[in-house]
């Protein structure tokens, strides 16, 4: 393939997630409109928060009437695994300013973790492709929650078309792209199992931190098993 | 009560998300520290790609979407390709709902 610059690259790559996302922020702003949340809440849910899967959660918890520090402790649990992410994306930010880096920790969501890792397992180290990615996802976020609070329930069944496979699938080719041994494979099979079966059992708030930060301790084990 | 909750969970989600990128690690880790930070980023990956794949939407999959997980590792396998990968599962996802919808 040829050599796009990091910002063409970004884009060319994730646009299906980028897609997908814009088709999940429509649908937030229409649940949060249909649970009664004022407009200027809802845009500075996605404004402030923006957090995907946690939002929803807010306009859910908010609905059954619960006190606002459960709505805050929920939002907690379900965006911890960000603390993971973040600390897999810090070696990569060693040469930046602070202001740089605390501006980047406000843009890092799943898909932006996931793009910038697949970028940079590629051997290639431009945060411009985490920068510009993230950047377009939040601003895709904003505009779709506007969108989605004003047109409200005209939308379609998204979920037909498959148009919310993309983010899955997009993640999954991440993960191949990745792959450099037997171990790697295994730690990615076991935690996918890990967080769909805590998925499964009603405990998704802490699926994929409990997983993702489970999984890898059989990459220790394993290689130390191979010294021995 | 709704603005402390969009203030609150704004404060919490930054905090989580801005802490490891501020805080330095030691410059030398042990050798499993090590491994295990490399096993990271792909768990926390198929982290949330496993619950998306088994148990979508909270109910177990009837097949389209491990069908098409199963084909985007192939396709992504053979070609080394994310974007014909991703178009790939979209595609199957579709065509398989659609089938069994039918």
């Amino acid at each position: 393939m040829r050599r796009l610059s990091p910002q063409r690259a970004a884009l060319a790559e994730g646009w299906p997630v980028l897609v997908t996302v814009f088709v999940v922020g429509t649908s937030f702003g229409i649940v949060a409109r249909q649970a009664g949340l004022a407009p200027a809440e809802i845009v500075a849910t996605s404004v402030f928060v923006f957090a995907g899967a946690s939002q929803f959660a807010m306009v859910q918890v908010f609905k059954d009437g619960a006190a606002w520090p459960l709505i805050v402790a929920t939002v907690l649990l379900i965006n911890l695994r960000h603390l993971l992410m973040a600390a897999a994306l810090r070696p990569y930010f060693t040469q930046v300013t602070i202001a740089r880096r605390l501006a980047a920790a406000f843009v890092l969501t799943d898909e932006a973790f996931a793009m910038a890792i697949g970028w940079f397992r590629r051997g290639r180290t431009e945060l411009t492709y985490y920068a510009t990615f993230a950047v377009a996802l939040y601003l895709g976020w904003i505009a779709a929650t506007i969108i989605g609070m004003v047109v409200g329930p005209s939308i379609g069944e998204p979920r037909r078309f498959g148009v919310d496979f993309a983010i899955t699938a997009t993640f999954t080719a991440i993960v191949v792209l990745g792959l450099r041994r037997r171990s790697d494979a295994v730690v990615a099979v076991v935690s996918a199992l890990i967080a769909a079966g805590l998925t499964f059992f009603g405990a998704s708030v802490v699926a994929v931190v409990t997983a993702g930060a489970l999984a890898p301790l059989l990459a220790v084990l394993v290689r130390e098993d191979g010294a021995a | 009560m709704i603005w402390l909750s969009i203030a609150g969970s704004a404060v919490v989600t930054y905090a989580v998300r801005a802490f490891a990128f501020r805080v330095a690690l030691p410059t030398s880790l042990p050798r499993g520290v090590l491994r295990y930070l490399d096993a990271l980023p792909a768990a926390i990956i198929a982290a949330l790609v496993g619950p998306a794949v088994l148990v979508p939407g909270g109910a177990v999959t009837r097949g389209p979407e491990l069908a098409a997980v199963i084909v985007v590792i192939g396709v992504v396998a053979w070609r080394r390709n994310l974007l014909a990968g991703a178009l790939a599962g979209v595609a199957v996802v579709a065509l398989l709902r659609l089938v069994l919808a039918a």
